[in-house]
């Protein structure tokens, strides 16, 4: 019987959604704005998956075909890296356009990833870029709260509240069954696109990831929890609300500070809590750091070097080493090099991985946070995984700048500046391959918002049962 | 009844009314927080340009005392850091950072100036790959969701105080039943709603422009008066659209709630769902030009240049002049022959950036048209525009900084290419970087098609709603 009377109440507010004319038009806007951005995202990480692709591929062709040199020279002519994108990065392409998409593996320097998006594109495109995950994260919820707000202050001012409950239908039946028939009508939005999306992951995976199908499946349950707590919040307000009005006023509200304002406090606050240094005051750093060593990593010595590298040899003049001490003090220097570069750059990174903290953890105040980390952090679009693949390419230079002083070293002699190595040096050193994280790796970085958005969805479930529980009738 | 009459009850009103009253509060509060953002950049930005000043004063005070030592007698450090050596005091020891002072009014808005550089060093060396360089440090996410500046409270916040404050200026009063008793008095529809929504127009955007001016107190005073007109100028266009709107649909007629639903849709469309739709659309009719094709450019052309052996000794010895202590560097023309393959690398740079630059520009400026559908669109160009924060003012920093790297290598380059030393004297006659800020009527002038499109749209939309309310009367 009270199954039953369930099954009315979903099939009533199903009917009801359908029927209202603001629905269907609002629908139809998010709908199709979603399959847009979705197709917009999917050809344009595509296409320059593509192009990254190429590039590296003409990078590879250009270090092996630059012709006989110095193996130092090569060192200093270098290559280039170029960050794929992520077979997911089509759904949300989070801090891709902030970060840069390339950077020169040289001798020496680790240099920054040059090349941002945002910088070539205008300002206009800056506050108005709308990816498949922004739908998802403002205008879903926006949905919701339009489908919800009445669903239950509603019917307490129309004066139907009393007649459903004098029929004997519980309350807590009343209020999941109008859940339940909101849920149908946002499937019917959802469904399709999430299918779209999924086809176009298999269809045509626009890049490379580590198990893109899991961790498709977990991002499509996040956004599922994120609504889930939107609905259960307009709900708990719809029931506590007086007024139809007051439940719109106070959702749209909440609407506002979690989609607009919460997220730029986070900025000003992980900015205030965790200052990053000036462009300027970070190269100056550097820069010093390098000339003259910090207190725990000292410059090598190369006197020293050379002293050892003659007693272990057991010869009286540099001329006389069976091996070139250049080659030596390029590596000494080198490794000397990427300490200062670990300290400075890995404390850079560490700050802004902290600044991300800062953002999580005001999600208490605003789920929206929680999921676009999260959202990030699957599609392989967040700062640690572009720290992930920097790491990387850092990793490829040193090795690359090992082997090239190694080849020195080994194959000519002391103060011989003639000696050139050919392409078989350059073949022989194995081109940049990169393996994107694995789910359990990025949900390892994300456990902040994995807890804080359960919190959320809990939270406002219990809340809605409450005030349901208590709902007034007039 | 007059309009003071008018305006003195709705003040009354306003203030017996609790909810409007915390809207007005918690507004006062974020405009104040986002001024206060916006100040703690400028400074930040403002320390920044002092400290590449003082380092451009600092290395020539230092070159200056190591040549006149030389000229004493004293020897250089080492023969290849000689600052007697043009490509030394032209280099990277001898460079000048090229500065842009903040915006006059960065302090209301951030805009790029958190994304773009504002200083590039400038040595012989720079070319176009040295302005493909990223800007100030920040956390990408940071940069990804932007600040909370007056510009983004005026841009998103705005026009939501204002429907707040004037959904059902004339819905209410036809709901209280008071309209009939109101236009019994001698005044029109017209002219009560004008008198309502001047009063709230009054407080809101006088809100605003009130700390706006203290801002500009703070960060540098009134120095650019026609920025600052600039900058009220939108936002009294901005606010007054979203005024008149209201106006508008509250000529219709309709409920308050529905008048709500309507205001709140218009606002999500044309704040957020038309930004992005046109910049979906633009992407996907005109997507810009990548800059990754332009480093493979870049490695042919450099590949090319240095593909010569007694070119690439000299590229060798300037990499690592340590490395060739003892070695013969004093072959006539040495330097000239690296010189010229800097050279040959630095044109063909030219030419692809030419042609990226061509192709980026003319897709912008398609781009550019779609924005006259989105007041908000046209709000923020003018706001950024006007505060030196949006991309053009950047943009012409960046050719300056161009045509600056020119005189320097002008001034450098022949004595390189001669094998000459240069002496202290030299030191007083290296070009210096003097900023040509554009000038107001220039800003004016660009920010005149978008100002007038929102004039415009402002202007029909209060027309329609002037008509529709002259039409009202109090029996209906």
């Amino acid at each position: 019987m009270i199954r039953h009377s369930i099954r009315h109440i979903i099939r009533k507010e199903f009917t009801d959604v359908l029927r209202d004319g603001r629905f269907r038009w609002c629908a139809i806007l998010v709908g199709a704005l979603l399959l847009v951005s979705l197709g917009h995202g999917w050809v344009q990480a595509r296409e320059a998956q593509r192009e990254h692709a190429a590039a590296q591929a003409t990078a590879r062709d250009h270090w092996e075909s630059q012709g006989e040199k110095n193996p130092h020279s090569a060192a200093h002519y270098g290559i280039y890296a170029f960050k794929p994108r992520l077979a997911l990065s089509f759904v949300d392409e989070g801090v891709d356009p902030y970060t840069g998409t390339s950077v020169w593996l040289e001798a020496h320097r680790q240099n920054d990833f040059l090349l941002r998006p945002a910088q070539d594109a205008t300002a206009a495109q800056r506050i108005g870029a709308l990816t498949a995950a922004q739908v998802l994260q403002h205008l879903v919820p926006l949905l919701i709260i339009l489908l919800t707000f009445g669903a239950l202050a509603g019917e307490r001012e129309r004066g139907t509240l009393r007649q459903l409950l004098a029929t004997g239908v519980g309350r807590r039946d009343l209020a999941l069954g109008k859940t339940l028939g909101i849920a149908g009508a946002l499937a019917l939005l959802l469904v399709p696109a999430a299918a779209v999306g999924a086809a176009a992951l298999v269809v045509g995976s626009p890049g490379p990831a580590a198990s893109p199908v899991a961790r498709a499946a977990v991002l499509a349950v996040v956004y599922l929890i994120y609504f889930a707590a939107f609905v259960a919040l307009s709900l708990a307000v719809s029931a506590w609300a007086r007024s139809t009005r007051t439940a719109l006023v106070i959702l749209l509200g909440v609407w506002v500070v979690n989609g607009l304002v919460a997220p730029r406090v986070a900025v000003d606050l992980s900015k205030w809590m965790h200052p990053t240094p000036s462009a300027l005051e970070f190269a100056r750093t550097v820069e010093r750091e390098m000339a003259s060593g910090t207190e725990d990593i000292a410059r090598p010595d190369n006197e020293a070097l050379t002293e050892g590298l003659l007693t272990e040899y057991g010869v009286e003049r540099v001329e006389d080493l069976p091996i070139n001490q250049s080659g030596v003090l390029l590596q000494a220097s080198e490794e000397f090099g990427n300490r200062i570069f670990d300290r400075n750059y890995g404390a850079l990174w560490d700050t802004f991985e902290r600044q991300g903290a800062v953002h999580e953890m005001m999600a208490v105040a605003a789920p929206l946070l929680a999921v676009r980390a999260l959202s990030m952090g699957l599609a392989g679009t967040d700062v640690e995984q572009h720290r992930h693949f920097a790491g990387a390419a850092e990793t490829y230079r040193r090795d690359l700048m090992r082997r090239m002083n190694g080849d020195l070293t080994e194959n000519s002699v002391s103060g011989d500046f003639s000696y050139q190595a050919g392409a078989e040096l350059w073949e022989s050193t194995p081109p940049l391959r990169y393996d994107a994280p694995t789910l359990a790796w990025v949900l390892g970085n994300r456990i902040l918002s994995l807890v804080v958005l359960g919190g959320w969805l809990a939270g406002t479930i219990l809340m809605a049962a409450a005030r349901v529980r208590r709902a007034e009738v007039t | 009844m007059t309009a003071r009459t008018v305006l003195r009850n709705e003040w009354r009103l306003l203030m017996a009314d609790r909810p409007l009253r915390i809207a007005l509060g918690l507004f006062a509060l974020l405009l104040v927080y986002a001024l206060v953002n916006g100040v703690v950049w400028t400074r930040f930005q403002e320390r920044t340009v002092e400290a590449a000043q003082a380092g451009n004063v600092e290395r020539a005070q230092a070159l200056a005392q190591e040549l006149a030592d030389i000229e004493a007698g004293a020897e250089p450090a080492s023969r290849f850091s000689d600052p007697r050596l043009p490509n030394v005091l032209g280099g990277a020891r001898g460079r000048h950072t090229a500065v842009l002072t903040p915006g006059p009014l960065t302090a209301l808005t951030v805009g790029q100036s958190d994304l773009l550089p504002y200083y590039y060093d400038v040595n012989i060396y720079t070319n176009e790959s040295s302005f493909q360089q990223n800007g100030e440090v920040e956390s990408p996410l940071n940069l990804m969701v932007g600040r909370f500046d007056l510009a983004f409270v005026v841009i998103y916040l705005l026009p939501l105080l204002v429907l707040a404050l004037s959904f059902n200026v004339l819905s209410e009063e036809r709901e209280q039943g008071t309209l009939a008793l109101t236009l019994s008095q001698p005044v029109s529809a017209r002219g009560v709603v004008a008198a309502k929504l001047a009063f709230r127009a009054l407080l809101a955007v006088g809100m605003v422009l009130a700390v706006s001016l203290v801002g500009l107190l703070v960060t540098g005073g009134f120095g650019a008066p026609g920025r600052i007109l600039l900058w009220c100028a939108a936002v009294v266009a901005y606010a007054l659209f979203w005024f008149v709107l209201a106006a508008w649909v509250n000529s219709l007629r309709r409920s308050s709630a529905w008048n709500a639903t309507v205001l709140v849709g218009a606002w999500l469309v044309l704040v957020v769902v038309l930004p992005a739709s046109i910049n979906i659309a633009a992407g996907l009719l005109h997507p810009l030009p990548s800059r990754v094709q332009m480093i493979t450019a870049q490695r042919e052309a450099s590949n090319e240049a240095v593909n010569r052996r007694s070119e690439l000794l000299a590229r060798y010895l300037e990499d690592h002049p340590e490395m060739a202590e003892g070695v013969v560097a004093e072959e006539p023309g040495l330097g000239a022959l690296a010189w010229a393959a800097t050279d040959a690398v630095n044109r063909r740079l030219e030419e692809v950036t030419a042609e990226h630059d061509a192709r980026r520009a003319e897709q912008i400026a398609l781009v550019r048209r779609y924005r006259f559908l989105s007041p908000a669109l046209l709000a923020q160009e003018v706001l950024l525009d006007a505060a030196g924060t949006g991309d053009a003012r950047f943009a012409g920093f960046q050719s300056q900084v161009r045509a600056f790297a020119e005189r320097w290598r002008d001034f450098f380059v022949p004595a390189i290419v001669a094998g000459e030393q240069m002496d202290a004297s030299a030191l007083s006659r290296v070009p210096q970087f003097r900023l040509a800020d554009e000038a107001s009527g220039e800003v004016a002038r660009r920010a005149a098609v978008p100002l007038a499109v929102l004039g415009a749209l402002l202007g029909l939309v209060a027309a329609g709603a002037g008509v529709r309310l002259g039409r009202v009367r109090g029996a209906t």
